[in-house]
């Protein structure tokens, strides 16, 4: 594999993202909700930094959980799908460039691309913050944004594994949708209805609920935030008792198994099929 | 004033007012501390001048001792280092430093143990303990700096405690890491202006009544105030912030009675208010009132035998849960009136100040994780917020009330006075969040810039241009080839070779695997069997070989949204060649005024053309063409063809598939024919034909007159021939096209005109 051409096609899924109304559309709302939020949070008595703060990371996480894997997973769905539509795909990889330099390269792209996205937003939100002295949780804070790149990663990874195996970029969005919505919503209704049915232990819940990477960030997020996972009750205390200080590590061995697991197999599945 | 015999003998300075008492002037060369607290009076001023001297002292008589530069008491580990035992002492501006470490034995920095005793504007550090007061009536703990060792939290001391000492007075200290500052059995205290954190429990009183406790900072501590087990409890004013760990109370209420909380802010706590049995006699109430209670965890969190409480005036702002009941159920006797509550949906239109209709609590999530305390790992969850937001719509699953105030503010009330820290002015987050709007900005730009696109094209490419193969080995080996999909054998065991400079047409029906034997060329499909290009096998090289080969497919698969000169240069630069060479290509096709048109504005034509340029940047010994002229009208197709004939004049080595025998029999070398799969041929165009009796279709146009005679004489003449309205078709074989014409001509059979219908279709 050669890192010169993996160069050369995240620069130009780069710029193919940027040209994506999608792409637009999510960096938009994304940074008019964080950044909205820093605003908001610093109203009120927020002029005691440390309110402010706590109020804006705590709604930077919902905000993460609903929009970027949206963003990640559509938009890697888009990626491979969408090109094998147009035929793009099958010419691109009649040129010397490898079927991995392709998948990564396209991966690379736009995980800067969302990169960016996320950037902009935890990157105004914080200025916002930091302008106005509410930075009392200053490593919290870079780790909710190294998070959040982690989560986007994930979805990203996940999109391309369903993009790997669509022939057409509109299936792939759709079934990316769905999936998105049992991310974020169904997982978690079937685990509130479980729990109340199957009357599951806080440990049983704890751990179908590390299954979902939505869930596994924010765990992380607040650990990271609040210094532990009181805050979730007994399943939160169950994590900490279970895991101990190793708590941070294997939630962050989650998120990025979340981001090699799909990339992987997606890298086998696009081996074998190619352009086709 | 005089100098004393005694002193001068001991070689230190003493002076003695006209009152009798007498100052003495302590110094570090001097002599041991101790030995002259032992010499002097009671009533006496020491005034020891900057140094290190080693403890543990005792003073046992109402001295005055006054440190000047800050001089440092050293315990060396051991025991407690200042124990100050007589009624009336002063301590003042020393360091202290350096106890023992022993809990059991309360080693600490100091001990004061009788009434009446002023510490003040010391500091003290590495001590187990701080400033323990035993039935020190009276005395007032003032201005000092203490901060505890760094243990683990349960083997700290506490860094004030009061113990059986009733009207002490602990002021404007600052405490860090320490495990509690404990009021214990001590009534008529007060505590202000104390600043608080990093310990267990910032304040922990018990059994002590009527105490004043105002405007402290208690922050980041597991709790910062738990008050217990007391009556009369005055605690107003107070900042809590950010107290989270095993319980996280931003004050605790346990067995307190008649305790007045008023206007303290509790801010990011995880549970801002907790309250336990209080009040727990039957005549009394507490009263919480004019406190802002914000982005807590829990604003308040009650056990459900709470009762005879009064919130009033309080901000209620952005809990996570407002008011919540450990373990469920209802409260009861519960006063709730006139607060702010920040999720309160009602309106003030009388503009009275207070909303209209009452502020019910009543979320439906909270009611589940209240009853349910293990659904709290869904918080934060979107799930949970569309949950709460259904249940609003249908009020049929609406949870009863946690509670009601009939008559919320719709303004929050900000209590005046309270110490709130400094803000932080630490840059770093702004500069690090500036640092990565630049960068994220940067990428934008990066993916939008021209010249950024797709990368530089190098200006000594590697890539060795014109190299074609000049030897006389097969160019393209294909050995065997057998290509399945699912149950479909599209190629069955085809093997052929193709020399440098050759031309050759594939040859076949739709489905015959033309396009197949191609992709498998490119490395495109897996496959059964060998294909070598220039020796490189396609299996174990696809991209040197791809390097070798220039491919022109039949549907275009070109980026529509760049332009020409964008899509040569990001194809440049994948086969790494030059921007003079992709530059030369385009000037080749014709191409160069166009540079700059986006692709999708070309017409089907200037795409081919483009298609081409890109297929030559590497120039490359072979060419692949799937269908080349196939979607082209004839004036196009014929100006491509031109440029396929001078490449072939080049020396370049030509594989395409094609279905026009005008094509294959000017181009090609040889022919291979595939039917469904298999190679049935491999022969000159013509002798192919001629072998397999390819047909082309002429139309001709006699005079409308001779038309049923011309019929008659070309059937006669054994000619394959079919009359359609005004015209003859004749099928015949490519190398016999003036045939028929020659046949009517020598039959006096004039012909007006013909057409060249179908070529090759018909055998």
């Amino acid at each position: 594999m050669e890192s010169r051409n993996l160069f050369i096609l995240a620069l130009k899924e780069l710029r193919d993202a940027l040209l994506n109304k999608w792409f637009w559309l999510y960096t938009g709302i994304f940074i008019v909700l964080s950044f909205g939020l820093a605003q908001f949070g610093m109203t009120g008595i927020g002029e005691y930094g440390v309110a402010g703060f706590g109020r804006t990371a705590a709604s930077l996480v919902n905000i993460v959980v609903l929009i970027v894997p949206l963003m990640g997973m559509t938009l890697g769905a888009l990626s491979l799908a969408s090109e094998r539509e147009r035929g793009t795909l099958l010419y691109l990889l009649t040129h010397p460039v490898l079927e991995s330099e392709v998948l990564l390269g396209k991966y690379l792209g736009l995980g800067l691309a969302i990169f960016a996205t996320l950037g902009i937003g935890f990157g105004l939100t914080g200025l916002s913050l930091g302008l106005r002295g509410g930075v009392s949780h200053l490593s919290g804070y870079l780790a909710l944004t190294g998070f959040a790149v982690l989560l986007a990663f994930g979805s990203l990874s996940l999109g391309f594994l369903i993009s790997s195996l669509a022939s057409k970029g509109s299936t792939a969005v759709g079934v990316a949708i769905f999936l998105w919505l049992t991310w974020v919503f169904l997982s978690d209704l079937g685990l509130l209805g479980a729990s109340l049915v199957l009357k599951l232990k806080a440990q049983q819940l704890l751990f179908l609920a590390l299954m979902n990477p939505a869930q596994v960030f924010k765990m992380m997020a607040i650990h990271v935030l609040r210094g532990g996972l009181e805050i979730l009750g007994p399943a939160g205390l169950s994590a900490m008792r279970t895991f101990g200080t190793g708590l941070p590590w294997i939630l962050t061995g989650l998120l990025v198994f979340w981001i090699l697991a799909p990339l992987g197999a997606a890298g086998v599945i696009f081996q074998k099929r190619g352009g086709l | 004033m005089r100098l004393t015999l005694p002193a001068l003998l001991l070689g230190i300075g003493v002076l003695v007012s006209p009152g009798g008492s007498t100052v003495w002037t302590v110094t570090p060369g001097g002599p041991p501390l101790q030995a002259i607290i032992e010499q002097a009076s009671p009533g006496d001023t020491l005034k020891v001048q900057a140094g290190s001297y080693s403890g543990p002292l005792v003073v046992t008589k109402p001295l005055v001792l006054l440190g000047t530069g800050e001089p440092v008491i050293q315990g060396h580990g051991q025991g407690s280092v200042v124990k100050l035992k007589a009624p009336g002492i002063v301590f003042r501006g020393f360091r202290v430093t350096g106890s023992g470490n022993y809990l059991d034995e309360e080693n600490s920095g100091i001990e004061v143990l009788a009434r009446h005793i002023l510490v003040e504007q010391n500091r003290l550090d590495d001590v187990l303990f701080g400033i323990y007061l035993r039935r020190a009536h009276g005395s007032i703990i003032r201005n000092n700096e203490i901060t505890g060792k760094m243990l683990d939290l349960p083997r700290r001391g506490d860094l004030i405690r009061v113990w059986y000492s009733d009207s002490v007075l602990v002021e404007n200290n600052t405490l860090r890491l320490g495990r509690d500052v404990v009021l214990w059995y001590s009534n008529h205290l007060t505590v202000r202006y104390n600043r608080i954190s990093g310990g267990r429990y910032g304040i922990h009183f018990m059994y002590c009544d009527d105490a004043n406790i105002y405007e402290n900072q208690l922050t980041e501590n597991s709790v910062g105030a738990f008050l217990m087990y007391s009556r009369r409890l005055h605690f107003y004013r107070n900042f809590m912030a950010s107290n989270r760990g095993g319980s996280g109370f931003g004050i605790g209420m346990k067995d307190l009675d008649d305790a007045r909380i008023i206007d303290n802010l509790f801010i990011d706590n995880r549970v801002g208010i907790f309250i336990d049995n209080s009040p727990r006699e039957i005549e009394s109430r507490c009263t919480l009132k004019g406190n802002v209670i914000a982005y807590n965890d829990y604003g308040v969190l009650l056990l459900p035998n709470v009762r005879r409480n009064l919130f009033e005036d309080n901000t209620f702002l952005e809990n996570e849960e407002q008011v919540a009941i450990d373990g469920g159920g209802r409260l009861v006797n519960i006063r709730w009136n006139q607060n702010f509550w920040s999720d309160y949906t009602g309106l003030d239109l009388n503009g009275d100040g207070f909303g209209d209709i009452p502020y019910a609590s009543q979320r439906f999530f909270e009611s589940l994780m209240d009853r349910h305390p293990i659904l709290r790992l869904l918080l934060y969850s979107p799930a949970v917020q569309a949950l709460n937001f259904a249940a609003k719509a249908v009020p049929l699953v609406q949870p009863d009330p946690k509670l009601v105030d009939s008559l919320p503010r719709v303004k929050m009330v900000i209590p005046v006075g309270v110490p709130a820290p400094p803000k932080h002015k630490d840059p770093t987050l702004s500069i690090l969040s500036a640092l990565l709007l630049g960068v994220s900005i940067g990428f934008t730009f990066l993916g939008r810039s021209r010249k950024g696109r797709f990368g530089s094209i190098p200006k000594n490419p590697s890539h060795k241009e014109a190299a074609l193969p000049m030897s006389e080995r097969p160019l393209v080996q294909i050995k065997h080839l057998n290509k399945r999909f699912g149950s479909l054998q599209a190629v069955k065991d085809v093997s052929f070779e193709v020399r440098p400079g050759e031309s050759i047409a594939l040859w076949g029906p739709n489905g015959a695997g033309k396009t197949t034997v191609l992709r498998c060329i490119l490395g495109l499909y897996p496959f059964e069997g060998e294909i070598y290009i220039d020796g490189l096998s396609v299996r174990e090289h696809p991209k040197d070989v791809r390097q070798k080969i220039g491919f022109v497919p039949q549907e275009l698969g070109l980026y529509d949204e760049m332009t020409v000169e964008e899509t040569v240069t990001f194809f440049a630069n994948l086969r790494k060649v030059s921007q003079s060479r992709a530059l030369e290509c385009l000037c080749a096709m014709g191409l160069e005024e166009h540079r700059e048109k986006v692709v999708k504005t070309l017409s089907g034509g200037m795409k081919q053309r483009l298609a081409l340029a890109v297929a030559l940047l590497s120039d490359p010994p072979l060419l692949l063409f799937d269908e080349p002229t196939s979607n082209l009208d004839r004036a196009v197709r014929e100006s491509f063809f031109e440029l396929l004939n001078d490449l072939r004049a080049q020396g370049k080595t030509l594989i395409f598939t094609s279905h026009r025998f005008e094509e294959v029999r000017v181009l090609a070398d040889r022919v291979l024919v595939l039917e469904q799969g298999h190679l049935v041929a491999d022969a000159p165009p013509l002798e192919a034909a001629s072998t397999l009796g390819w047909k082309t279709k002429l139309r001709l146009y006699p005079a409308p007159a001779d038309l049923a005679r011309a019929y008659s004489h070309l059937q006669a003449q054994g000619f394959d021939v079919q009359q359609n309205g005004s015209a003859l078709w004749v099928w015949v074989l490519p190398t016999e096209k003036m045939a028929p014409i020659q046949a009517l001509v020598d039959a006096g059979i004039p012909i007006q005109d013909f057409e060249l219908e179908e070529e090759g279709g018909r055998s």
